[in-house]
């Protein structure tokens, strides 16, 4: 794919770099809100290239490790019953129950099946119309519009024996949850793109105007920045200008106007 | 599970008797199943973001040319241009 090359180009990184060290007067810290812009800030190296008064947190928590301790009760649950296939994504098996994880589970003899996607296990539950197949649907705003397909295409294919046993979590709350604290220091967000792909960034405007902190949607590649960005049904990565006084009712207009023009906050 | 990935649509088929469109995409070396539930004027040959085994957006070349202008704009224009 073309301009994958352009953001990696390591003498422009060096000047973006000698910019962002330039306008950077004060401390920061900034939380990334998602475990693949963790991964990314690693991997490449960025945390250690970013100014030494620029501090990012990592992350409010990824859905798995923040799903609930009863609902791996019963996915561990149903997974031992008896005629049943048990389905979810490959993180969500490790985590322990009160009792076992769904691994453990499978050790004990239990049919559990890690799946990339959750359409994956319609298709497992057409194959087997005398088991029962439950998929462990968890996930962000991302990820709950394929575990609901998954219902829709179930029930479009007549597959009587398929349901999912659903634990959904919103970002944005765990966002406000996170400025809320009393010893918070977070003073800036990086926002999942691909979550911005689903709900759009109108959720973020009333956080940005009531705690007065920056949040920019960014996507996991490295390169230039916090590099190629993926998000908001297009691929620019969105800066959502503080203190921009809220329009109700005027969402769309907010939705089509491009990226704010001029220097970065930092 | 939480990551999206880029991937070029190489064939579009109906699957449960017409009911479900499905693309095989292609990821680097490696092709898997994406729904085209949420793109449905996606085309074979279009590149998508794929999550969890449904294509979210398109990713078009168009948007990333516009996404690289606007890194250059936000870091002061030219004087960020590597040297020609």
């Amino acid at each position: 794919m073309k301009y994958i090359s352009e953001y990696r180009d390591p003498h422009l990184v060096e000047r973006y770099l000698a910019e962002l060290h330039r306008i950077t007067t004060r401390p920061w810290t900034i939380m990334e809100v998602c475990g693949g812009q963790t991964h990314s800030l690693v991997k490449n190296g960025i945390l250690q290239l970013l100014p030494s008064n620029i501090t990012m947190v990592h992350g409010p928590g990824c859905p798995v490790c923040v799903t609930p301790l009863h609902l791996i009760d019963k996915a561990v649950h149903l997974a031992l019953e008896k005629g049943v296939i048990l389905c979810s994504y490959g993180d969500m098996l490790r985590v322990p129950g009160s009792k076992m994880s769904l691994l453990e589970a499978k050790a004990k003899g239990a049919d559990v099946r890690i799946l990339y996607s959750p359409l994956e296990a319609v298709k497992i539950a057409a194959e087997h119309p005398d088991r029962e197949v439950v998929f462990f649907a968890v996930g962000f705003e991302t990820t709950a519009p394929a575990n609901a397909l998954s219902v829709v295409h179930a029930h479009r294919a007549g597959v009587k024996n398929y349901s999912i046993l659903a634990s959904h979590v919103l970002v944005p709350p765990a966002m406000e949850a996170v400025l809320d604290d009393e010893e918070g220091i977070i003073q800036g967000f990086l926002a999942a793109g691909h979550v911005c792909t689903i709900m759009g960034m109108d959720e973020y405007y009333p956080i940005v105007e009531k705690y007065k902190i920056p949040i920019v949607v960014t996507g996991f590649a490295g390169g230039l920045g916090a590099g190629y960005p993926h998000g908001s049904g297009t691929t620019r990565k969105r800066r959502i200008p503080a203190r921009k006084p809220i329009q109700p009712g005027r969402a769309s207009e907010r939705q089509s106007r491009g990226p704010q023009s001029g220097r970065a906050d930092f | 599970m939480c990551l999206a990935i880029p991937g070029k649509i190489k064939s579009i088929e109906s699957q449960y008797g017409g009911l479900v469109r499905m693309a095989k995409v292609l990821f680097g070396g490696i092709v898997k199943e994406a729904s085209l539930e949420m793109l449905p004027a996606a085309k074979e040959g279009d590149y998508v973001l794929v999550h969890v085994g449904v294509a979210i957006s398109l990713v078009n070349e168009e948007e990333a040319q516009k996404t690289f202008e606007y890194l250059r704009e936000i870091g002061e224009l030219e004087e960020l241009m590597p040297q020609e």
